[in-house]
């Protein structure tokens, strides 16, 4: 009996594994569950991420003086004063919320009382994501170069001159895979993480959806993962989803049409999708789930 | 026997799945050319592993079968598969260095080569991470990427031990599901090096772009390939495509374009099963003028 439940388990875990590289829209949306603004009135969204708890944090890059929260019952308020110009946030796993100040040319991180620290100056960041081991990546987007900075404080530059327009960035599920969006181009890229935190292998693993009327721009920005390992990126055309091994799973409409620029999963148990597109955020339920970067990532068992 | 909820559980949707998965593929076996003959000479299988630069960080295994006749003088045909780990078990449902040891015995297909070789993966940098998958990449991308993969890294590592031949018509490549048409695309970019494709269960779906195909072909000067193609009408209808509409449509452009083409189109679902039991009748096709042909 035991030999036989074996024996179907591998079979289920053949078969789960074909089934899990097909991953369509429906796996994710809920018929009925569409975008809601949460935020609006703003000049141009940007920097959505999330805290433990599904908090959501965000920028206005354009006219914005403040980083702003949206707590789980959809309250806003303003969460750090004195800090304009902001284009990526994520929070880190020394409880610090690292941000890409755009217009101040820094890369910064700021702690519960809203205390800066300065980590670099005079870079261009655009957007960042922190492992769960304290390396900060971040992207300059008109230098084509993807930086570091390592725990130490030490920066380097990991990538140059690869992705057209580096813009967006996120991890793989388990944090061995770096994903950049291209903003001037049509791919997203990924990238091993070394051990040492160097980048290596590169590949256009991702072709995204462009518009007709500009075939080889896409127009790549901000990124998400699942808990199930998919990639999120926005672009022009809408928020694009992809499985693990780089295949499409479609295209989720903009909310509205303006530039869609940053998403993140946030809300009661991270099941909520959290997008800045133009002067508002908006969020719509899915049936997956987001992952902390700053959290231990999920391993397979050591053999 | 009383089963507990989780056992009647598992047993009840191991009943359900087996009727889902197999009821349609059951017909199709392996057939007497599948199974090792008495005074056949045997071929041998030897496993390698590839790293390549063209798929930069790459790893993967291949296996190279050698047939009892090639005598290191006279140069080889060659045949290509995808997935060619699945293709070479002699329990499986190609057994195919059997059934070229028997094809070959009979004069049925010329002294070939195989090259099995299965995707590749960037392997992870620490422990317990998943590694970058790179099969759809290499498979389902419409580009001539894996065909330089071929003329540039796997043919020129073979030639450092084998002869093998030069004439386009002296080398095909097959493959399943993706595999399937990652064979096409191989022989689409460079018909100059290979010329007979074998597809099973092909995915000319919108995976990456390959719906488009049947469209190229009606719509580009002919190609000088031999196209081998089969379907089942079970097969899979998914957020890619359709699998059954898709192989129609090739063959129908295929046949439109005046290709030497075959449709099989059968009962099954997305599996090996019936290009496995066909494989013997599909080499006899595929090279069935390799007499004719100079290797």
């Amino acid at each position: 009996m035991m030999r036989a439940i074996v024996i179907f388990l591998l079979l289920l875990g053949w078969a789960g594994g074909v089934l899990a590289q097909d991953m369509p829209l429906s796996q994710v949306l809920i018929d009925g569950e569409g975008w809601q603004a949460v935020s609006e009135g703003h000049g141009f969204t940007d920097g959505v991420c999330s805290d433990a708890e599904g908090n959501v944090y965000f920028s206005d890059v354009r006219s914005g003086q403040v980083i702003y929260k949206v707590d789980l019952d959809g309250k806003v308020s303003e969460f750090i004063k004195d800090a304009a110009g902001i284009s990526g946030l994520q929070w880190a796993a020394d409880g610090k919320l690292y941000a890409c100040v755009a217009r101040g040319r820094m890369v910064v991180r700021f702690d519960k009382e809203g205390k800066m620290e300065i980590l670099a100056k005079e870079v261009r960041p655009n957007d960042l994501v922190v492992t769960h081991d304290g390396n900060v990546y971040f992207t300059q987007t008109p230098e084509k170069e993807i930086r570091r900075i390592d725990p130490s404080g030490k920066m380097t530059v990991v990538s140059k001159d690869v992705v057209t327009k580096p813009n967006g960035i996120t991890l793989s599920a388990d944090q061995g895979t770096l994903a950049v969006s291209d903003y001037g181009g049509k791919y997203v890229w990924t990238f091993r993480i070394e051990k040492d935190g160097s980048l290596s292998y590169p590949q256009n693993y991702m072709m995204m959806r462009t518009p007709h009327s500009n075939p080889e721009v896409a127009k790549g920005d901000g990124m998400a993962t699942d808990a199930d390992g998919r990639y999120y990126v926005t672009s022009a055309e809408g928020l694009q989803m992809y499985d693990p091994t780089g295949r499409m799973g479609g295209v989720i409409a903009k909310p509205q049409n303006a530039g869609l620029v940053s998403a993140t999963f946030a809300g009661p148990g991270l099941s909520y999708l959290y997008v800045a597109c133009g002067d508002k955020i908006y969020r719509r339920k899915t049936k997956t789930k987001g992952v902390l970067f700053f959290q231990q990532p999920k391993l397979d068992k050591q053999k | 026997m009383m089963l507990n909820p989780f056992a009647r559980l598992v047993l009840s949707t191991l009943v359900l799945s087996a009727s889902l998965v197999s009821a349609d593929d059951k017909e199709y076996k392996p057939g007497p050319d599948a199974m090792p003959k008495e005074g056949v000479p045997k071929g041998v299988v030897t496993k390698h592993e590839w790293k390549s630069k063209i798929f930069p960080g790459t790893v993967r295994d291949y296996w190279v079968y050698v047939p009892a006749q090639y005598d290191g003088k006279s140069p080889a045909a060659l045949m290509v598969f995808q997935d060619g780990g699945g293709i070479i078990r002699e329990k499986g449902s190609f057994r195919a260095p059997i059934v070229f040891d028997n094809l070959i015995a009979a004069g049925e297909m010329p002294v070939t080569i195989g090259l099995f070789i299965n995707p590749g993966v960037v392997p992870p940098a620490k422990e317990g991470q998943k590694g970058r998958k790179n099969r759809s990449y290499e498979y389902d991308t419409l580009s001539d990427q894996y065909a330089r993969f071929m003329l540039e890294e796997m043919i020129p590592e073979l030639e450092k031990k084998y002869k093998i031949t030069k004439n386009p018509e002296g080398r095909g490549i097959c493959g399943n599901s993706s595999g399937g048409i990652c064979a096409f695309t191989v022989a689409w970019e460079r018909p100059d090096a290979f010329r007979k494709v074998v597809s099973h269960v092909g995915s000319f779906t919108n995976i990456r772009g390959g719906h488009v195909y049947p469209a190229l072909i009606r719509k580009t000067e002919k190609k000088p390939l031999r196209v081998f193609l089969q379907d089942g009408k079970n097969d899979l209808d998914n957020l890619h495509g359709n699998w059954p509409l898709a192989n129609q449509q090739m063959a129908k452009a295929l046949e439109f374009s005046g290709y030497d083409y075959k449709f099989v189109f059968g009962e099954g679902v997305h599996s090996g099963r019936h290009g496995g039991a066909i494989l013997p009748d599909t080499m006899r096709w595929i090279w069935r003028n390799w007499k004719e042909e100079k290797y």
